[in-house]
């Protein structure tokens, strides 16, 4: 059950990096760059979790050595991640507006005027 | 009191300006006068530098249209006070140096460095396109010899530090000074004979001597640096040049020759220029009679390649313990 | 040490956020008041700053802030908490030092553009978080504040959007920079997946006994390769040298100044205080190797560029290299002179970029084939930049020359010691690098300054006063910091090295007395840096004087006539024109323009150095995905030796 978890957020930034790496549209660059985000918030879900746990919901009565539930930072972290991820696909989409305005294409091959 | 007046003795007499003025002096001298008999020529007097100097301060200034007044007139004359400068931390007479332990080995080169930068920076505030080309050659020839100088910088240091008992890591002169004292000079070590005849080849190169002189190749680009300079800040280059012959050898015989001391403050004099002439005929005045004057690149491949091969070399088998 | 001095670190944190936000509220209708609430948050948030100095760097405390007073609880830290420490608070300063100067600056610079408020808001967000990465006692906290950084300093690369490569600039930092984030994130979330906790105190106190867990090590690797992209490090030095070339000058000033010393904050904070792996050969090679290879890359890189600004970022990121390497030492001279270089570097290159934003305020260019000839039209100008370029190229007694000296012998002492050839090879490097920067900063020196004035530059005008009094600051800075290196080490590197070397004051510092010794960490500071002569400038300065007298008396005593000088300082630009005695030289002709121009210099190094040179401009591709594949093949190689080896 967790080793699938692990695999698949493996699977899914190496497939993010290879997009960044191989692709030269800049739409489908942001898409690898979402999909590495993507593995990145399942890696952090899946190092909190705890199979069998319940939520981590308690007041403080209720908490004693015994409750067992799923960490609760991870999924905080991921909530920010996630946040982020959104933040990052949003400035890129925006940055990639401009620049068709700009270069009139998307390729990255032709957008290297800064170089050398 | 007597301290002031000791260093203003330093500063102004020995080994500060009047020394080395008249060692310069003396040496580009000598030097003229043997490169004119290598080629049959008579060769002027032994002062003609002086002269020249003398000459050029009567002279009026004329600052070119697109020169920059301040930095015309500064620069020759910071150049020429960091050269002297250096004359005070060397280790030259009996081992000790003027004024021990504000400087080492990094600052000298970094000192060196300032007094090309003065020169580049002053042709580079002329505006003449030839200083233009004359600043880069000689930055050019500044990135040549700096390799081997380094490697043989710390060549000398591993070397001392070897034998030494290892508290100071520093490239300390006085330590250089103070383990020649003890062991005799550096260069009857056999290995580090390499890094000594690199450092004979980074002498004429750092002062611009002859074939070595491609940022003021006068045929090519009318003196480059100098090309716009008249007057009193030309007679101080002029002197700056000749000073720096001096140091340069002076240098030598420091990390190389030193250690041999009679006791007295004279005769110690005496053998330092005894060296420094002998090591002007061999790196300056040989080398000026038998070469041709090389091209940039030319410049730039041999102190690569060859020079820092043979410091590279000493500094190998410093390392190794040998 | 007043208790209300506990909250500065959060306050100037907030102040400098709050600050952004109520800048956008108010600022869009008043441009003054914009300008206000801008001067003052950076003025708090430097002042509250200072006011630590004396608690942390004087006294050695460490101020442990826990964020709604969420103490740690029987050992684990929940809360989150900002932790200042001497090192933290040595960042802190240089990077609120550099948002003062850089805000000031941009009253006047940014005086031309339109929406500054976003300019102000975002301005103001990129030093808050930056500020609060530095401060921060949290391991996720300071993964936020990457964040923050990244995109504010993306926005504002793109700002000037107008301008040819601006959006593509940004858009490259974004890409690759988020990469490295993200890799930041994965070794958090693997770390957490070991240690369950995110407190970097808690972190440093457990990381040790997991010394043999490979987990760590793959989590030591990307954090590494986190940090080392912040920083701008080999292969990721092309976004730096991308956005800084187009990114307005006070951004330049932040992203050269501020966010590579995030970088350089966070390998030191990863490898000495979490890990104290700096022990270990293997980590010495891998941050001082990087640190070198950046060093040589860029200088060299350094050589091929037309644009001022972009000349500049190369050697920005050189600088950082050296910073590096001196950190990868592992010793404690290494990392004081690592901390004085990045200190240093901090306020030369500042200098260095706001003078090319003047000549760009100015002129509206910054190409350095046609520049030329500024010198006599910004005399003052000229003159910061030639102290900047002193500083960097480490001429004395500039304190580029205090800090790169420091770091010979650092390298040098290192390799002695340990009889270990590679450092030697690293010492020998960074003498090089410096003497290749000085060319580099000839060629700028010849290129925009000196040389002839070209005709469409007759009426450029110096800069006005505000633009320059935030440069004088950053000159006098290197002056005085390179004057007195001996002030400088006592009190301020030797406290920052002080606590790199106490890990274990740090862990109980913020989860109580006791807690390290409990997780066996024992540390002892660093009392001395053992660097026994050192370098005196005042006494060399006060030989110069000496000498200066002397040759000047000499001078006037051998020419008594020198009333010469006042008839050439008389004659006027018009008087210049026509004057004769140019007349035998041009044989009465009009002269013509003829400048050398910056990439026609030191030919013959370049011509030597011709495949080397094409192979680097060709893997400077341009293209966001190379880049991006330098960045995954270098984290799979740093992967590998972490995995093989820790």
């Amino acid at each position: 059950m967790m080793v699938t978890n692990y695999i698949g957020c493996f699977v899914l930034i190496v497939l993010g990096l290879y997009c960044m790496v191989v692709k030269h549209n800049l739409i489908k660059i942001m898409m690898g760059m979402g999909l590495v985000d993507y593995g990145v918030n399942l890696l952090l879900v899946t190092v909190g979790f705890h199979y069998g746990g319940t939520a981590p919901i308690f007041n403080i009565a209720e908490l004693t050595r015994a409750s067992f539930f799923v960490d609760p930072i991870p999924q905080a972290l991921t909530l920010t991640s996630v946040v982020i991820g959104a933040c990052t696909t949003a400035m890129s989409l925006a940055l990639g507006i401009k620049l068709k305005e700009q270069y009139g294409t998307l390729d990255t091959r032709k957008i290297r005027r800064l170089n050398g | 009191m007597t301290d002031l007046l000791f260093n203003l003795i330093y500063v102004l007499l020995f080994p500060g300006l009047l020394f080395c003025v008249v060692m310069g002096v003396l040496l580009a001298g000598l030097d003229r006068i043997w490169v004119a008999r290598m080629q049959r020529r008579v060769g002027p007097p032994l002062l003609q530098g002086w002269y020249d100097f003398l000459k050029c301060c009567g002279k009026e200034t004329i600052i070119p249209r697109h020169g920059k007044k301040a930095i015309y007139y500064g620069a020759p004359l910071l150049g020429f006070v960091a050269l002297i400068t250096i004359s005070l931390f060397l280790p030259v007479v009996n081992g000790q140096a003027a004024f021990s332990g504000t400087a080492d080995l990094v600052v000298i080169l970094y000192l060196l460095t300032l007094v090309s930068v003065c020169m580049i920076v002053g042709a580079s505030a002329t505006g003449s396109p030839f200083a233009g080309v004359g600043l880069s050659r000689e930055m050019v020839a500044m990135i040549s010899y700096e390799l081997p100088f380094v490697l043989v910088i710390l060549t000398v240091s591993k070397a001392v530090l070897a034998a030494g008992d290892g508290a100071s890591y520093t490239f300390s002169l006085q330590a250089i000074a103070d383990y020649q004292a003890a062991n005799g000079p550096l260069i009857t070590h056999w290995a580090l004979i390499p890094a000594a005849i690199a450092m004979l080849f980074v002498i004429p190169c750092e002062v611009g001597m002859h074939p070595f002189d491609v940022s003021e190749a006068e045929t090519e680009i009318c003196e480059g640096t100098l090309a716009e300079y008249s007057g009193p800040p030309l007679a101080l280059y002029r002197l700056t040049h000749m000073v720096k012959m001096f140091i340069m050898t002076a240098l030598f015989c420091v990390l190389f020759l030193g250690g041999i001391s009679t006791g007295f403050v004279v005769l110690d004099t005496l053998i330092l220029i005894v060296f420094c002439l002998v090591l002007t005929f061999l790196t300056m005045s040989l080398p000026h009679a038998v070469c041709a004057r090389f091209k940039t690149e030319q410049v730039f491949q041999f102190y690569w390649t060859v020079v820092a091969g043979l410091a590279a070399v000493s500094l190998i088998l410093v390392w190794l313990g040998f | 040490m007043s208790a209300f001095m506990n909250n500065f670190p959060v306050l100037a944190v907030m102040t400098l956020f709050v600050g952004g936000f109520l800048n956008s509220l108010v600022g869009r209708r008043h441009a003054v008041l914009q300008k206000i609430v801008v001067l003052v948050a950076v003025t708090g948030a430097l002042a509250m700053m200072l006011a630590l100095i004396k608690p942390v760097l004087v006294d050695g405390e460490i101020i442990t802030y826990w964020l709604g007073n969420w103490e740690p609880v029987e050992g684990w830290a929940i809360g989150i908490a900002l932790e200042v420490d001497a090192l933290s608070l040595f960042f802190g300063l240089i990077v609120v030092v550099a948002v003062f100067v850089s805000g000031v600056y941009s009253f006047t610079y940014m005086s031309r553009d339109d929406s500054l408020v976003n300019y102000y808001t975002l301005f103001m967000m990129l030093g808050g978080s930056v500020l609060g990465l530095v401060l921060s006692g949290d391991l996720f906290n300071i993964f936020v504040m990457v964040e923050i950084m990244t995109f504010t300093a993306v926005a504002l690369t793109a700002f000037r959007s107008h301008y040819e490569g601006a959006l593509e600039g940004a858009m490259k930092y974004l890409v690759v920079g988020s990469l490295g984030s993200t890799f930041l994130l994965v070794g958090i979330a693997i770390l957490y997946s070991q240690l369950h906790t995110l407190n970097l105190a808690q972190i440093a106190a457990l990381l040790p006994e997991q010394s043999d867990n490979p987990l760590a090590g793959v989590a030591f690797a990307f954090l590494f390769i986190g940090f080392a992209s912040k920083a701008f490090l080999f292969p990721f030095q092309p976004l730096a040298a991308d956005a800084h070339a187009v990114a307005p000058a006070s951004i330049s000033l932040m992203i050269s100044g501020v966010l590579t010393k995030c970088g350089v904050y966070g390998i030191i904070r990863l490898c000495y205080i979490l890990y104290q792996n700096m022990d270990l050969a293997v980590v010495q090679y891998l941050v001082t190797g990087f640190g070198a290879v950046t060093m040589f890359i860029c200088v060299t890189m350094a050589f091929q560029q037309h644009n001022f600004k972009r000349l500049l970022a190369f050697h920005s990121i050189s600088q950082v290299g050296y910073v590096i390497t001196a950190v990868g030492l592992g010793t404690a001279l290494g990392v004081s002179a690592g901390l004085y270089h990045a200190m240093n570097h901090t306020i030369f290159k500042g200098l260095l970029f706001l003078t090319a934003g003047a000549v760009q305020h100015q002129t509206g260019s910054l190409d350095l084939d046609g520049l030329g000839g500024l010198a006599k039209k910004m005399p003052r100008t000229t003159a910061l930049f030639l102290i900047g370029a002193a500083s960097i190229s480490g001429l004395p007694p500039f304190n580029g020359f205090a800090s790169k000296w420091m770091i010979y012998q650092a390298t040098f002492q290192k390799g002695v010691e340990t009889n270990n050839f590679f450092f030697i090879i690293v010492c020998v490097l960074a003498l090089l690098t410096s003497v290749l920067t000085l060319a580099s900063f000839i060629k700028v020196t010849q290129s925009v300054f000196f040389g002839q004035l070209p005709e469409k530059y007759k009426d450029v005008k110096e800069v006005p006063l505000l633009m320059r009094i935030p440069m004088w600051i950053l000159a006098v800075l290197c002056i005085v910091t390179g004057l007195f290196p001996t002030q400088v080490q006592n009190w301020v590197l030797l406290p920052a090295t002080n606590a790199v070397y106490s890990a274990a004051g740090y862990i109980d510092a913020a989860m109580g007395e006791g807690y390290a010794a409990l997780h066996n960490i024992v540390s002892s500071g660093v009392t001395s840096l053992g660097v026994s002569t050192c370098w005196s400038p005042l006494s060399w300065l006060a030989l110069l004087f000496c000498v200066t007298c002397a040759v000047t008396i000499v001078a006037l005593l051998g020419s008594p006539d020198s009333k010469e000088d006042s008839h050439v300082s008389t004659a006027d630009e018009t008087a210049e024109e026509l004057d004769p005695k140019y007349e035998p030289f041009f044989s009465g002709e009009e002269s013509v323009y003829s400048q050398v121009g910056g990439s026609d210099l030191f030919w013959g190094f370049k011509h030597s150095w011709r495949k080397y040179f094409t192979f680097w401009t060709n893997w400077h591709s341009g293209v966001v995905n190379d880049y991006t594949l330098y960045g995954v093949v270098v984290t799979a190689f740093v992967l590998l030796a972490c995995i093989i080896v820790l």
